[in-house]
């Protein structure tokens, strides 16, 4: 399997929409529909890349960078939001993403982002 | 009383029931703009979340269609890609349209912030221009820009002025017929404004606005063609939101038209200004 990318969005509807699109390009998939269940996630499927929502059903997608043990190299945080400002943006920055995606994100944009940021 | 002084009298069990109706009237009238308030906060919280909602799925119907488009479920032939272009086509208009019923709800809710930023207008417009590329091609509209190089940079909130930008350009290519031109024209003028301002304006050789409906086409959900059967559809809420970030920034805007002699939407940022 290719790279791990955990998707961290409550919606069904979209994570079964990543998921085949990641997969059909080699990444290996793991859902995570809130910032508690991907806390636990994240020790036995350690992401090469984050694709996180801010808005999950207990609190900020944010808060899961904090999840990451400070020993290991962090993985890559990619923000999807439905938020298109500058404050959102700078929000995302401050807090060490690596890039933010809005919804929804052409299929092609993402990919190409997702060869970028493992690059 | 020859002395100036107002004559006092003791007050009589008249005046005593005059108070106390006019108090229990300002209780009601109290009661009533209390309750007005609530109604109107609920409907704004109302139309944040239902927009909210709208998006999600949709988000989901466009991403899916597209993996269709692309192939990666299976082989799809020229009338099937056509039929889903027009899916996500279709979906990223209705998208646009909840993005504008959220922004509305969320300058009724409460007070809008500026973000602001030092920027060159010549980039917006760049960027602007560039985001209707295809349409203008497709309509065969001659797009003219008409920005002077040397325009200083200017302070506001970069996303708020783009937005406007982008809502009077997209009036102005949705309502031009083909073969027709639409410009963009930025200079600085001093006068009238409390500074000196941009002036900007986005202009059409489209159908134009009679001038009885000059005030209207700015206030919220007005449509100059209310019908149902309308040919051009939308929020309503477009002018709306770009006069409150024009506003917002000090400035005004307001549009020169007649029916057959297209339209001149201007606006204006100021360059020093006060808190608005």
């Amino acid at each position: 399997m290719g790279a791990r990318v955990l998707v961290i969005e409550d919606s069904v509807l979209i994570t079964s929409a990543l998921q085949i699109l990641l997969e059909s390009h080699g990444y290996d998939v793991r859902v995570s529909r809130t910032v508690a269940d991907a806390t636990r996630a994240i020790s036995d499927f350690p992401p090469h890349v984050v694709l996180v929502d801010l808005t999950l059903p207990d609190g900020d997608g944010l808060a899961v960078l904090k999840a990451f043990p400070e020993t290991q190299p962090r993985p890559k945080i990619l923000v999807m939001t439905g938020q298109d400002d500058a404050a959102t943006r700078a929000r995302c920055a401050d807090a060490g993403c690596d890039g933010v995606l809005i919804k929804p994100v052409p299929i092609n944009d993402l990919i190409e982002v997702m060869a970028s940021v493992i690059a | 009383m020859g002395d100036g002084s107002i004559p006092v009298r003791d007050m009589t069990r008249e005046d005593d029931e005059r108070i106390w109706r006019m108090e229990a009237e300002l209780a009601h009238a109290q009661r009533l703009v209390g309750d007005l308030r609530d109604r109107d906060a609920l409907k704004t919280q109302f139309l944040s979340n239902i927009a909210h909602d709208l998006r999600t799925p949709l988000t989901a119907i466009i991403t899916h269609a597209e993996i269709l488009r692309d192939g990666i479920l299976g082989k799809v032939n020229g009338r099937q890609r056509e039929s889903i272009n027009t899916i996500i086509t279709g979906g990223r208009q209705l998208l646009d349209m909840i993005a504008e019923i959220l922004l509305y709800a969320k300058g009724s809710g409460e007070p809008l912030m500026l973000t602001e930023s030092e920027f060159f207008f010549a980039d917006i417009v760049d960027q602007v221009c560039q985001l209707n590329e295809s349409l203008v091609a497709k309509k065969e509209l001659i797009l003219d820009r008409r920005v002077p190089p040397n325009l200083p940079s200017i302070s506001g909130d970069k996303d708020k002025i783009m937005h406007v930008l982008l809502n009077l350009l997209g009036n102005a290519l949705e309502f031009t017929p083909p073969g027709g031109s639409v410009w963009i024209e930025a200079q600085l003028v001093t006068g009238h404004e409390p500074s000196t301002s941009l002036l900007v304006e986005v202009g059409d050789t489209g159908r134009g606005i009679a001038p009885d409906h000059h005030e209207l086409i700015f206030r919220e959900f007005a449509q100059v063609d209310a019908s149902t059967s309308r040919a051009h559809h939308g929020t309503g809420l477009g002018l709306t939101i770009a006069r409150r970030f024009v506003e917002l920034h000090g400035g005004r805007i307001w549009v020169e038209s007649d029916l057959g002699k297209g339209s001149r939407f201007f606006f204006t940022i100021p360059l020093r200004r006060t808190e608005a």
